[in-house]
């Protein structure tokens, strides 16, 4: 298990190295006036435009630019992102606990909601809770999140004053900005609860309800009709009537024997939403003005911000080798007959 | 269901705790852009002005909403030498930085020697380089310009007395130290965290440096009513002074937070999170905001805006490996190179540009036509220049007569291009499209949506037949728009390919004297003969508005303030 996961993390490093260097290759594509036209908000800046291009290296050769760009990167240096005014790092250090903290608040209700609505459905093949949770996969599926997102919010903050936009309300926002709030893990419930602020450790968590409703609503249909899909699948196996033919009460047969073996695809479909909601949902950060690593990429991509996109790539990477590794960790778990020695 | 209900109960009690209104001391303003640095240095957006204006000052500033009535900020009083070369200015007394240094002259020397010797290109510096040492470029552009250039540029007679020396006469140069560049921070405290030490022996070392890595970019010790609490990279907070050396403003706290989506913002402004919100059109504020309870729509005839913009007609395009705009490069399949180069087809298009049905369209109404180039606030603007209006008979007539009727016989094929998501270029191009093709079957308009970088890279190459620009004022002074869109060597001008030595002649002059009122008539000239050549179709400006809580008292538009009003003069 020790060396499957070591080999795993040597694979890392790899990786970092493939998606920067294609990103930068990419990046030869454009014109050097081009990628210095990202710079430029008005055309009095326009004037400058080969100065600009000049000034950041475009027209130096490829593997100039990347190697630099690489030196610096082993100095511990990922660039300045002008999308967030300040330095990559810093953005991602202060970003990541915030979209940590979405996912995490989220992730819970539709890990809950979907596999316990689609047993559910299931096990109620073509009844009433299997046409409802049908009906709740297609809205959830087919409705845009920005068209739900700005639904709620007009109907709870617009109709009856409720929960917000932001992470926490302005009074809060001021007192962090004046220091009179220290956020050293950048996590609004922990820090309130460093602070001893019971009132910020409210107000933070009214931040996310609607923004976790969006998600639950959204990305719960998926896992829900996987689930329903795999352990509908698992009841008809054999081993499911040796279960009953031993006389097993149904429930274990169900949740003991069926569902466990049914939730091998939840997993790996699991470790995927979590990866891209540890990245910041994009459209939901947006909408609700959830200062995470979604809004920040949003903007750095519409602005061709390289180092913050290359940054944030990396840190994709980094998810995404780590969330496999977990999730393949978790297989074994669920299955007991997978196992990597 | 009972625990459903429980929850529901829960949310509700927390959502109660995330709804309060501001304080009656607070400003929050909700906004899009991010600020891009708050070195004065490299301010040279509304975002990052909107907030320096308000933390640093220059030595003079504006009266309210006025743009050529000064008051002094930071200097008492000034005198300007007979040749106009020297600008001698008394300086405040008495005045602390937030710091708690003393400001005295050497803050200014310091803080205008800074800007000149960093000058990096993305900033607006070039203008009080042209003002200060002749010449837009900085020294590692232009090996001509030497430290004893920037040294003698501004003296210090004595700790409150500065004097200016200008190399030509720039008739803008009050106006230029306005512009939020100009500021004038503490000298001592930028020093001892590191910024340039001032002296010859390192100027070098500064000259271009991007103030983004410095530590001014995020600090500030300014001399201004409000001083800096923090910025976070997106939000903005800042509380009054208590040292000031004015009156204490009525707004103690000030909130700036920026959400880009607008529905959101809306929504902020409804519930009373937000006192002021940026709204992006006439048409959201018609259909969104007008009626929202204790919200109030600011408006006023008065209200003129400042941003000019162009269609601009280029008489000498460039036809090699251009196909995408002017087609084969000949009559009919597409336009020969000097297609705009006769008068008769630029008073074509002026004449198909229907700018009443323009106004309409794209401001709902609110708008108004322009004379020329140049807002009307502004000196210089003839209200009297004919504008030319929608006259389909007068288009077809110029188009016969152009080109000895070869136009009208063959045809054309045009293609406009403009950046995807300008909806201003995009509806010129289309109004021009219908009311042309119109005119003759064998005359064809296209509209392509290109990428802004793209569109940039197309109009430095000459490859665009016709550009619609944009201009937003560095500084109140009208060279600011005519020299640039008019004179043959401007920003825009030169782009024309367009060279009229009377036009050229008339500009110079405006620019060699002090005198408004021989100015106003040198500018009111070049708008008669742009009328009589056409090098360039201005279109109708939208009429301002600002949208903010009903409670807010004092709001007023000064159109070159970056946030239109200063925090200082508001109230609750």
């Amino acid at each position: 298990m020790l060396t499957f996961i070591l080999r795993r993390l040597f694979m890392l490093p790899i990786v970092l190295f493939a998606v920067s260097f294609i990103i930068f290759a990419l990046l030869q594509l454009l014109p050097p006036t081009q990628r210095a036209a990202s710079f430029i908000t008005s055309e009095q800046q326009a004037m400058n435009i080969e100065a600009i291009a000049e000034e950041f290296g475009f027209y130096e050769p490829f593997y100039i630019q990347y190697g630099i760009w690489l030196r610096e990167v082993f100095r511990g240096n990922l660039g300045y992102s002008r999308t967030s005014a300040q330095t990559v790092l810093e953005t991602i250090a202060e970003r990541f606990p915030a979209s940590a903290e979405l996912a995490i608040f989220s992730m819970i209700p539709i890990l809950l909601f979907g596999i316990w609505l689609g047993t559910a459905a299931a096990l109620n093949r073509d009844k009433f809770i299997d046409q409802f949770s049908r009906v709740m996969a297609i809205v959830g599926w087919s409705l845009p999140t920005f068209v739900f997102g700005i639904w709620i919010l007009v109907i709870f903050y617009g109709g009856f004053g409720l929960f917000g936009i932001g992470r926490v309300s302005n009074t809060f926002l001021t007192e962090i900005l004046r220091g009179d709030i220290h956020t050293p893990t950048g996590s609004m419930l922990i820090d309130a609860v460093i602070n001893l602020r019971f009132d910020l450790f409210w107000d933070a968590i009214a931040h996310m309800v609607l923004p976790a409703i969006t998600l639950v609503v959204v990305v719960s249909a998926q896992i829900m009709r996987v689930m329903r899909g795999s352990l509908l699948d698992a009841l008809s196996q054999d081993y499911v009537r040796t279960a009953r033919a031993k006389g097993l009460p149904q429930r274990v047969v169900h949740l003991k024997h069926a569902r466990r073996n049914a939730l091998i695809p939840v997993i790996t479909l699991s470790g995927l939403t979590v990866t891209g909601l540890l990245n910041g949902s994009v459209v939901v950060e947006t909408i609700f003005n959830y200062r995470g690593l979604g809004l920040w990429f949003a903007r750095a991509a519409t602005q061709l911000d390289t180092p913050a996109v290359t940054g944030f790539a990396l840190l994709t990477g980094v998810l995404i080798v780590l969330a496999n590794l977990v999730v393949d960790t978790l297989y074994a778990v669920a299955d007991p007959r997978i196992r990597y020695d | 269901m009972r625990r459903t209900l429980t929850l529901f109960v829960a949310l509700l009690t927390f959502g109660g705790l995330a709804f309060a209104q501001v304080a009656d001391d607070t400003f929050v303003w909700i906004k899009f852009g991010n600020v891009n640095t708050l070195d004065p240095e490299g301010v040279y957006d509304t975002a990052s002005g909107a907030v320096a204006e308000n933390i640093y000052e220059t030595l003079l500033g504006y009266v309210g909403d006025s743009i050529t009535e000064l008051r002094g900020l930071l200097a008492t009083d000034w005198t300007i030498s007979d040749d106009g070369l020297t600008y001698t200015f008394n300086l405040r007394e008495g005045v602390q930085f937030h710091s708690g240094n003393p400001f005295t002259c050497a803050d200014v020397e310091y803080s205008i020697e800074r800007i000149l010797v960093m000058h990096d290109s993305q900033s607006g510096v070039w203008f009080q380089s042209e003002a200060l040492l002749g010449t837009g470029s900085n020294a590692n552009d232009d090996e001509s310009i030497t430290w004893a250039m920037i040294d003698n540029s501004v003296e210090c007679l004595d700790d409150f007395t500065v004097q200016f020396n200008l190399p030509q006469i720039d008739p803008a140069f009050l106006v230029k130290l306005i512009y939020t560049n100009a500021s004038i921070v503490d000298s001592a405290w930028a020093m001892a965290n590191g910024e340039w030490d001032g002296t010859e022996a390192t100027w070098r070392e500064w000259v271009g440096r991007d103030p983004r890595g410095g530590y001014l970019h995020d600090q500030m010790s300014g001399t201004g009513p409000y001083r800096l609490v923090s910025w976070d990279g997106t939000d903005v907070a800042a509380e009054a002074f208590d040292g000031y050396w004015g009156e204490q403003p009525a707004i103690r706290n000030v909130l700036i937070q920026v959400v880009d989506e607008e529905a959101s913002r809306l929504l902020a402004l409804q519930n009373g999170d937000a006192d002021r919100i940026s709204v992006n059109s006439w048409g959201v504020v018609e259909s969104q905001v007008r009626g929202l309870a204790g919200v109030t729509v600011h408006e006023s005839d008065s209200w003129a805006a400042t941003v000019v913009g162009a269609i601009h007609l280029n008489q000498a395009v460039s036809v090699e490996d251009n196909e995408a705009n002017v087609g084969c490069g000949d009559w009919g399949c597409g336009i020969p190179s000097n297609f705009f180069s006769d008068v008769n087809v630029r008073r074509a298009f002026a004449y198909s540009f229907d700018q009443q049905e323009f106004i309409e369209q794209l401001y709902i109404g609110k708008g108004n036509t322009l004379t020329m180039a140049l807002p009307p606030s502004f000196l210089g603007y003839d209200p009297s220049v004919p504008i030319y209006g929608y006259d389909p008979e007068a288009a077809e007539e110029a188009f016969r007569a152009a080109f000895d009727g070869e136009l009208w016989e063959k045809g054309f094929t045009i293609t406009l291009s403009y950046n995807t998501g300008n909806t201003t270029r995009q509806t010129i191009v289309e109004i021009l499209k219908a009311n042309i093709e119109d005119l003759n079957p064998n005359f064809r308009v296209n509209g392509r949506g290109i990428q802004w970088s793209d569109f940039l890279t197309d109009r430095n190459n000459n490859l665009l037949p016709v550009s619609i620009v944009g201009w937003a004022p560095d500084y109140a002074d009208p060279d600011n728009y005519m020299w640039t869109f008019y004179h043959s060597a401007g920003y825009y001008g030169r782009r024309l390919n367009f060279d009229d030595a009377e036009i050229d002649r008339l500009l110079q002059d405006a620019r060699s004297t002090t005198d408004p009122a021989e100015r106003a008539s040198y500018y009111s000239a070049v708008a008669h003969r742009a009328y009589d050549l056409v090098p360039t179709i201005a279109y109708p400006q939208q009429s301002p508005f600002m949208v903010t809580r009903s409670n807010l008292q004092g709001v007023y538009r000064n159109p070159m303030l970056s946030g239109q009003f200063l925090w200082a003069d508001i109230s609750k």
